[in-house]
């Protein structure tokens, strides 16, 4: 299962997880935002390259507009995704506490 | 001893001759040689015509006289005839007409033809006060033995009981040397007939080992395969040393013939007992245990004569079923016939616990046993280990628990696990995304059901993921459904993703990402790939060109984790 909202306090919430199946939909959500955009993922689980795909795409658009992507409460697991993928180089992330 | 005027000093030619024989007492070691040589020199000495020596049987207390090789001794009781009294009183006694003394045996003389004039005889003790024996000698040449011969005598006579002393002492370490090398010759025995490798039997994991109290051991085992299945012994029989050791390996040899020749178990067992019972002593019997499991069932059959406890873990319930003892030990009895076989179900994950008294009733210095709960406990903590990890464990506890209190008995383990993993679990799924949410309840009921450790599933998930969005997005030309399978292994999992009417792409040959490379640069492609490199242990590709089938084999374990 898999959910992306807007947060009263204006962060994205990301949750589930984001397969293959579920890309287009995020990618349909992170098409609408701009500026610097919080990504809380706090409740993301797992996340797949399609994911990684949708994340990269959304970046490249922000950076090239004067903004980017912050992605906060990180897992361990998915720190280690970041990692290998060398996503940690191109995101501010933080981990989760 | 008779009175003297005047001592007579030893003359030179006296001492040389003493000296002389002492030395050659000195030479040889075993007892026929030494006494040879102690009537030689005593006839030499005392210039006497004939001579004798009667060793002292400490145990029955009479003096024997080895007459010749082949022919019974001579023995006569302490206090009677000349020999006897001489023994008794520890006295020398001089009878210079012998037929004049009633205490002169005629009879020998008689049956001989010899005639006896004058006899000395004197004992034979050590210098610690010993008696080892007494001497005598006949006939002095040219006259009668007088005070002269008998200081010679004397001095000649302790020499000779030393000499002989040591003769006796020398051959006892030398039996006893004897002894030990048949105990070493039968341990070798023994040894060589367990199993020196555990057998391989798929499915299944075994192993047993034991470790004897003293030089040899009174256990045995065995784990072989044979016609019917595996057979698996446990022995222990009465006693430690040589005898029991010859027993265990002589039930061994017999099982080992019986069931070579497909014999059914029941009639084995009832065929061992009966010749058992026949050679062994009353008092002498072996408790074991003697199965046969069909790996193809899984079912294992047994007869256990006073063997047991009999401990199965069931991993399914995590507790444990306990056996009894199906007869009464081998040996003791004969059978005419016996009841059937008990049956036991070994189930994945289950172990099969049989060990030998000196596991379970190795005391510690405050006499505590070791016990049967001690060593369920045991088994239970290392359940997901090697059998040969077990058995081991369960030694180091036995010792930690015992310190510095000695062992005993023999200790014997034998372990039969049937493997945790079930075959191979498979599920067909259609080539679209939509099958995804399908595949990841599959993957996750199975990590459940098999009991693999659940930290490996989200990189598992996204390795199936991968290779299963590729194989829909690449392999258009085919609508076949792909086929995923998922297998519990050791600390891990394997997984295969299998599918049909396709051609070769070896995903394994694919380029690596270059993920230095600044953002513009980046592109989303191929990172799926790159990922499962370095999350699996191993990626494996397969392609048959005659059924168009490519296979990926993924794994992953917590070592490589």
């Amino acid at each position: 299962m898999f959910a992306i909202d807007k947060s009263p306090a204006g962060s994205i919430v990301i949750s589930g997880r984001l397969d293959a199946a579920q890309a287009p939909v995020a990618q349909a959500f992170l098409d609408t935002v701009d500026g610097v955009v919080t990504l809380d993922c706090r409740g993301l689980e797992y996340i797949s390259s399609a994911g990684l795909g949708v994340l990269l795409k959304t970046q490249k658009r922000l950076l090239a507009a004067g903004g980017k992507l912050r992605l906060t409460g990180v897992s361990r697991h998915l720190q280690d995704i970041f990692g290998y993928s060398g996503f940690d180089q191109l995101f501010e992330i933080e981990p989760a506490r | 001893m008779s009175a003297r005027t005047r001592p007579r000093r030893l003359s030179s030619r006296d001492l040389r001759t003493i000296l002389g024989v002492t030395s050659a007492l000195a030479a040889p070691f075993d007892l026929m040689t030494m006494l040879g040589e102690v009537v030689a020199a005593a006839k030499q000495v005392l210039a006497a015509e004939r001579g004798s020596v009667w060793l002292h049987d400490a145990a029955t207390g009479e003096l024997v006289l080895e007459v010749a090789t082949g022919l019974k001794p001579v023995r006569v009781p302490f206090g009677v005839g000349l020999v006897g009294a001489c023994a008794r009183d520890r006295q020398t006694i001089n009878v210079p007409d012998c037929y004049a003394d009633p205490r002169f045996d005629q009879g020998v003389d008689r049956a001989s033809g010899y005639r006896t004039r004058c006899m000395l005889t004197l004992p034979l003790i050590d210098h610690k006060g010993v008696l080892v024996g007494v001497m005598q000698v006949l006939n002095k040449k040219d006259g009668v033995f007088d005070a002269d011969d008998e200081a010679l005598a004397t001095a000649l006579a302790a020499q000779c009981a030393v000499a002989l002393q040591r003769v006796r002492m020398t051959e006892a370490v030398i039996e006893g040397e004897r002894m030990r090398q048949a105990l070493e010759m039968a341990r070798d025995v023994q040894l060589s007939t367990l199993p020196a490798t555990m057998p391989a039997l798929a499915g299944y994991d075994v192993c047993g080992t034991s470790r004897p109290a003293e030089l040899t051991g009174g256990d045995t085992f065995d784990l072989a395969m044979v016609e019917r299945g595996l057979l698996v012994v446990l022995g222990d029989a009465t006693g430690h040393g040589i005898a029991p050791a010859l027993t265990v390996t002589q039930m061994h040899a017999m099982l080992r013939v019986a069931f070579g020749l497909g014999v059914d178990l029941d009639a084995a067992y009832v065929q061992v007992n009966n010749r058992l019972a026949e050679t062994l002593p009353p008092d002498r019997f072996i408790t074991a245990f003697i199965g046969l499991l069909d790996p193809a069932t899984h079912r294992l059959r047994f007869q256990s004569g006073g063997q047991g406890p009999i401990l199965q873990f069931r991993a399914a319930t995590r507790d444990w079923a306990t056996f009894m003892p199906t007869s009464f030990p081998l040996g003791a009895l004969p059978l005419q016939r016996v009841r059937p076989a008990v049956t036991l179900t070994l189930d994945p994950g289950d172990i099969l616990v049989l060990l030998s008294d000196g596991f379970y009733e190795y005391e510690n210095a405050n006499g505590e046993a070791f016990g049967e709960a001690r060593a369920r406990e045991v088994v239970f903590a290392h359940r997901d280990a090697p059998a040969r990890e077990v058995v081991a464990v369960l030694e180091r506890a036995v010792d930690t628990f015992a310190a510095d209190a000695p062992q005993r008995d023999d200790m014997t383990a034998v372990l039969v696990k049937r493997d945790r993993s079930a075959a191979e679990s498979i599920r067909f799924f259609a080539r679209t995304f939509e099958a995804l949410p399908a595949i990841f309840e599959f993957t996750s009921g199975e990590f459940a059901r098999q009991g693999i450790d659940a930290r490996l599933l989200a990189t598992v998930d996204l390795a199936v993921e991968e290779l299963f969005t590729n194989m829909v997005k690449y392999s258009t030309g085919t609508d076949a459904r792909v086929r995923i399978g998922v297998t519990g292994i050791a600390a891990g999992v394997e997984v295969t993703l299998t599918d049909y009417d396709v051609d070769p792409f070896d995903v394994t040959k694919a380029p690596d990402v270059d993920v230095t490379l600044p953002i513009e640069q980046r592109r989303p492609g191929g990172l799926g790939l790159h990922l499962i490199r370095r999350l699996m242990d191993s990626v494996d590709y397969e392609y048959s060109e005659a059924s168009r089938e490519s296979r990926i084999t993924l794994r992953k374990t917590f070592a490589g984790a």
